[in-house]
């Protein structure tokens, strides 16, 4: 087994062995349970989840901060940082192995969520595919908000502050883009608004899988994955 | 081997930053327990950390077992058993499960790894409680969890740092026993063809004299980021041991005894350092002498015969001169010993900037070994 897969595994039960992993699938369920009996399951409309999932952004904003808080600032706090970066295993595999973790994590979140779709597809006849292509893109946005906590993680020794630095920027964003825009020049308006991984997320909850999107969200999660392992490296410069 | 050339660390910060190692160079063997002492802060985590490849020297090149621990670091790092201070582990993760995943970190093939594992339980004497959560052990426990953790692999080289710190006497000398025979046993042959090493290499760091003494066959002393002194214990020891001083105590009937005592003592060329006067009509003193001063000294006194311990020096040792003198002077004699220098007095020397065999060398509190007693 690779260093990575073996990182990645540690991580993910961890999480189990650890009262937060339950928590946070917990508050995910309680989240989303919220979001489908308030804006999906509504007599009268159509059998679609796109507004189901554009709830979850904000769900996302909270759990992935709390995922991904304790990805290196815990190692860094209690020292096993350095038996980590001290065996032979490279940067990279270590903040692969550890996004991996988390990511599983995200997904064992979401799994459960599944079943809304069987009560949806039990009362009424949805359109599946718009359906998985929002699965698509909460998965895609929340790789994308892992990645963010990760190199807060790998900046600080602290938990909270990493959890609050990147709850900060993913709401500091949206917020930013929602109320911000309007007073900048229609062009700049619209460079900006491409920074919301919720408008981003929408699409994909219409069906539109676009490669445009999926290729955004791709890239910069690699490009902070790949900024992360800079950063471990650059601890051993200190 | 690990073979350090000429390593120095800078750390960033204000007003230049702090250099915690510089220019340093060693070479640490197989088949001995080598240690790095030092006061705290003295560089000797820096330097390790720098071994293990976890930093990355400001210059100067590290290799272990013939790889660069930079260029080469992936073999480098295989070849070491590590384990840091105060043994960090996961908390939340069962004893054998950890070592499982260490196991794989380290590349452990997985057919060996079952083996491998049950090994390093038992020779660090954790397997009652490898089902436990590392969390719920006693420091103790846990330290030896780290070391079943380090030789998991069966490296070549093992450095442990601090190994001893917050365990008790008794899990002190657990420890130590457990390190020697790492030491001395032979190594894989597989492990021995590919490093050319026959005996692992054990480097250990501490703050702690007797812990050192007790384990070490060789000392390195480090203060202030520099190696300040190295070798076996007992060839520190030598240029110490010249100038140890001697404690005399005798008992007379006279009126001054002890202004008696100074005077003979000062007769035969000692310096005395302290003379006082005991409760039951005795003298105790302590001087320096030197095997020269002896011979001058008993040459020039009367009463004795001309070149009497020509043969063997027997008279240049000045023991047999302050026995003569006392004795000669009605004194009897109730102790007399040379205060065996310490791997204290080294230290101090060493980490005072002082030369290791400067006379200045203060071996007040060293114990008075019952071998150099006078009958």
């Amino acid at each position: 087994m690779s260093a990575v897969a073996t990182i990645a595994i540690r991580e993910y039960r961890a999480f189990f062995q650890l009262p937060l992993g339950w928590i946070i699938v917990a508050l995910t369920l309680l989240g989303s349970g919220f979001a489908f009996t308030n804006a999906t399951l509504i007599p009268g409309q159509p059998a679609s989840m796109r507004d189901f999932f554009a709830f979850w952004w904000f769900i996302l904003a909270i759990i992935a901060p709390a995922i991904s808080m304790r990805l290196f600032s815990e190692e860094l706090r209690s020292g096993t940082f350095e038996p980590l970066m001290s065996s032979p295993v490279s940067e990279l595999s270590v903040v692969a192995g550890k996004y991996l973790g988390a990511l599983l994590l995200l997904l064992t979140c979401l799994a459960p969520t599944l079943a809304y779709v069987l009560v949806l597809g039990a009362l009424t006849r949805p359109d599946y595919g718009p359906i998985f292509a929002g699965y698509l893109g909460v998965v895609l946005a929340g790789g994308l908000y892992l990645a963010i906590g990760l190199l807060f993680s790998a900046l600080t020794s602290s938990q909270t502050l990493a959890f609050l630095a990147t709850m900060f920027v993913l709401i500091g964003v949206e917020l930013a883009i929602a109320y911000g825009s309007s007073q900048l020049p229609a062009r700049a308006a619209r460079a900006v608004s491409e920074l919301s991984a919720n408008a981003r997320i929408a699409d994909f909850s219409k069906g539109v899988v676009d490669t445009g999107n999926v290729a955004y969200f791709a890239i910069v999660s690699a490009w902070l994955i790949g900024i992360a392992a800079i950063v471990l490296r650059a601890r051993r410069w200190r | 081997m690990i073979e350090v050339d000429r390593v120095s660390k800078q750390f960033a910060g204000p007003v230049g930053g702090v250099m915690a190692v510089r220019d340093v160079s060693l070479s640490v063997l197989g088949g001995a327990v080598t240690g790095l002492l030092g006061p705290n802060g003295a560089g000797k985590t820096t330097l390790i950390r720098m071994i293990t490849g976890f930093l990355t020297p400001t210059s100067g090149r590290v290799r272990v077992c013939g790889h660069d621990a930079i260029e080469d670091s992936g073999p480098a790092r295989r070849c070491i058993g590590f384990l840091p201070e105060s043994a960090p582990l996961y908390p939340e993760m069962r004893v054998r499960q950890f070592l499982a995943y260490r196991a794989s970190v380290f590349s452990v093939p997985r057919s060996e790894r079952r083996g491998a594992i049950d090994r390093a339980l038992e020779r660090c004497e954790v397997t009652d409680v490898q089902d436990r959560r590392i969390g719920q052990l006693s420091k103790g426990y846990r330290q030896r969890v780290g070391l079943a953790a380090a030789i998991l692999h069966r490296p070549p080289v093992l450095i442990l740092d601090e190994p001893s710190s917050g365990l008790d006497p008794a899990q002190i000398r657990a420890l130590r026993q457990t390190i020697r025979e790492l030491a001395s046993e032979p190594l894989d042959g597989e492990v021995a063809r590919a490093t050319g090493l026959t005996r692992r290499v054990v480097l250990l760091s501490s703050h702690s004299l007797p812990e050192v003494r007790a384990t070490c066959d060789r000392i390195v002393i480090m203060a202030r980021g520099q190696v300040r002194a190295s070798g076996a214990p007992d060839e520190l020891l030598e240029p110490l041991r010249a100038a140890a001083a001697w404690r005399v105590e005798v008992s007379a009937s006279g009126s001054q005894p002890m202004h008696l005592a100074r005077e003979v003592l000062q007769r035969i060329g000692a310096r005395v350092l302290s003379c006082e006067a005991t409760s039951d009509r005795g003298v105790v003193a302590r001087v320096e002498m030197h095997g020269s001063e002896a011979v001058a000294a008993l040459a020039a006194s009367e009463g004795l015969p001309q070149g009497a311990g020509g043969a063997g020096g027997v008279l240049g040792h000045p023991g047999e001169a302050i026995a003569r003198a006392m004795s000669a002077a009605g004194f009897a004699i109730r102790t007399l010993a040379r205060e065996e220098p310490t791997l204290e007095d080294v230290f101090l020397a060493a980490v005072e900037d002082r030369v290791a065999a400067s006379s200045t060398v203060d071996s007040r509190n060293a114990p008075v070994l019952p071998s150099g007693e006078v009958p």
